[in-house]
């Protein structure tokens, strides 16, 4: 079944990456979410970025 | 000359909406002319360039690091950079539940998570969702300025796996009777809604709501789905879950004009839909789906009619809209204009209900001017300056680089007003307000003050300005739908529980003004 579907189903459980207000509004609908502390991810160099790729 | 003096806080990351209440209490400041608070990428550093920030000042900026910018009194500005710790304390969050690091550290804690709600700057949004997808997680993605290459990318691989990438610039959900994002409080029912256009989604979801009846899910698809680049794919996936639904009795679909090629393939397949199906494709005659074998509407009003009468539902008779009546105060409110008082001047914070005041004014012979313009409108040369009659989305780019969007904040509309105001020529002003989770939480009073202002500026010389409103909301929103429209009506405004109507009822003045009402 698409996951989709199970969504619906089960309503949003969700997990809020960038504005807090929004993750507010949720709590206020007593639906569960997880607010996550976005922050951009460090820039790296070239030669890091490759290793990086590499490894992972 | 007052010249831009700049702070750089390395590694400080801030959310766009709290930079921009910074920047908007610092512009407030005694001795500072303008103010700028963003984060150090490259498209921001290009928007303070175009401001007159000396590029040197911002070069080693990187997105991580914030920046402050401030244009006034050289003492001034530099204490207020001395001291700019004061400025960035952030109100403490009403969040109870405990947050976490990343999104695997989420997923995680929270393993049965079946959505990210994802509103990260637009550089990083494509990869925050390509990694929700991978995660096996539905995402919607407020966030605006993916290109369209990354959008298909990850439509398509959205679909391939049974999941559904709501956006990008997706402004609202609803789903089980829970908002994401700018969502009203909308009581459960029989109706599916998919839209491509997030005011478009709410107003229809409100009407339904007032009109006894509720919403099984309305699901976003962001603006741009039902271009030809895209193809409908999100609005696809959607019609295959509402078809699948079992609490879904009816599919409404609700957009701005589709691309013509995406309009085809959608009709196609909505004609194949196991459910009633009713479509409202905004700007849209009936000639390109005249062999569609479902309900087409030429406004959200007919459709959620016809939603509701495919559902089985009777809807309730509005209150205090008798159409003789209106007539009747159309007819009063244009006999008491000045000679010369010919024009509608619309200022809207949705984009849809610009797009559909659009279409209501011009079905009535009227010729348009508009940033955002419907074919059969002219474009408007210059956003900030209205001509003849000129319908304006206050919500589009030029109006938010930097700034909050006017569903937030009202200072932008508030001060177009009062210019709308001053214009010997302009009968009357049409206005929308959005209520809901994360608008404004007093939209109505956010503009009462430049309504009343604007009708004492017109009566100051010898005109009357009729100003028209419609609210978007219900009478479970958080800011109340029947307190706000009292502060409209008694700022002056004539005010509607639709957009439609509001616009119908400024034609009408206007019709009267033009030409008797003929």
């Amino acid at each position: 079944m698409p996951k989709l579907l199970d969504l619906l189903r089960e309503g949003p459980i969700s997990i809020n990456l960038g504005l807090v207000e929004f993750a507010e509004a949720l709590e206020t609908q007593k639906t569960q979410v997880m607010h996550v502390d976005w922050t951009p991810p460090p820039l790296l160099d070239e030669d890091t970025k490759n290793i990086l790729d590499e490894l992972l | 000359m007052k010249t831009w003096q700049t702070a750089v806080e390395r590694n400080r990351y801030y959310d766009s909406v709290f930079l921009m209440a910074v920047a908007h209490r610092l512009s407030d400041l005694e001795g500072i002319e303008e103010a700028a608070a963003v984060m150090g990428s490259p498209a921001n550093k290009e928007i303070l360039l175009g401001m007159g920030v000396d590029a040197a000042s911002v070069a080693d900026a990187s997105p991580s690091d914030l920046i402050i910018a401030l244009r006034g009194g050289q003492e001034t500005a530099a204490g207020v950079l001395q001291d700019i710790e004061v400025w960035l304390v952030r109100p403490k969050t009403a969040l109870a539940a405990a947050t976490a690091g990343s999104l695997d550290e989420a997923l995680l804690r929270q393993a049965s998570s079946n959505l990210a709600v994802i509103s990260v700057p637009g550089e990083y949004a494509a990869a925050e969702t390509e990694a929700a997808l991978d995660r096996g997680m539905n995402v919607f993605l407020f966030s605006d300025h993916v290109s369209v290459e990354d959008e298909v990318a990850l439509k398509k691989k959205a679909s391939e796996q049974g999941l559904i990438v709501m956006g990008p610039d997706c402004g609202t959900a609803l789903i089980g009777g829970k908002g994401i994002g700018f969502a009203n409080v909308v009581r459960r029912g029989p109706i599916g809604v998919v839209a491509a256009s997030g005011t478009g989604l709410q107003e229809f979801t409100c009407l339904v709501h007032q009109s006894g009846s509720g919403i099984s899910h309305g699901l976003g698809t962001g603006g741009r789905d039902l271009s030809d680049s895209v193809g409908g794919l999100s609005t696809l996936a959607a019609i295959d879950a509402l078809e699948e639904d079992p609490e879904t009795k009816v599919i409404a679909i609700v957009s701005k004009p589709p691309g013509e090629t995406t309009l085809r393939l959608i009709s196609d397949r909505l004609s194949q839909c196991a459910k009633p199906v009713v479509a409202c494709f905004l700007g849209v005659g009936a000639s390109p789906i005249e062999q569609a074998r479902f309900e087409v509407c030429g406004t959200i009003d007919d459709a959620v009619s016809a939603a509701l009468r495919l559902a089985g539902r009777q809807g309730r008779k509005a209150e205090g809209h008798d159409h003789a009546q209106l007539k009747a105060l159309a007819h009063d409110e244009a006999g008491r204009m000045a000679i010369g008082q010919t024009y509608v001047r619309g200022l809207f914070a949705g984009g849809t209900f610009c797009y559909q005041s659009q279409s209501v004014l011009r079905d009535a012979g009227l010729t348009l001017h508009s940033n955002a313009p419907l074919g059969g409108v002219e474009s408007l040369r210059d956003s900030a300056a209205s001509v003849g009659h000129s319908l304006v989305d206050m919500g589009a780019d030029e109006f938010t680089v930097g700034t909050p969007h006017p569903m937030i904040d009202a200072t932008q509309r508030a001060k177009r007003i009062a210019v709308e105001a001053e214009d010997p020529d302009v009968a009357v002003l049409l206005l929308d307000f959005i209520l809901g989770f994360n608008s404004s939480k007093d939209p109505a009073g956010d503009l009462a003050d430049a309504i009343t202002s604007a009708r004492r500026t017109a009566e100051a010389a010898g005109r009357h300005l009729c100003i028209v409103a419609s609210i978007c909301g219900t009478d479970e929103d958080p800011q109340g739908l029947e307190s706000q429209m009292e502060v409209l009506r008694d700022a002056g405004a004539h005010v509607f529980e639709s957009n439609v109507k509001a616009s119908s009822f400024a034609r009408d003045v206007i019709l009267q003004r033009t030409n008797g009402g003929e």
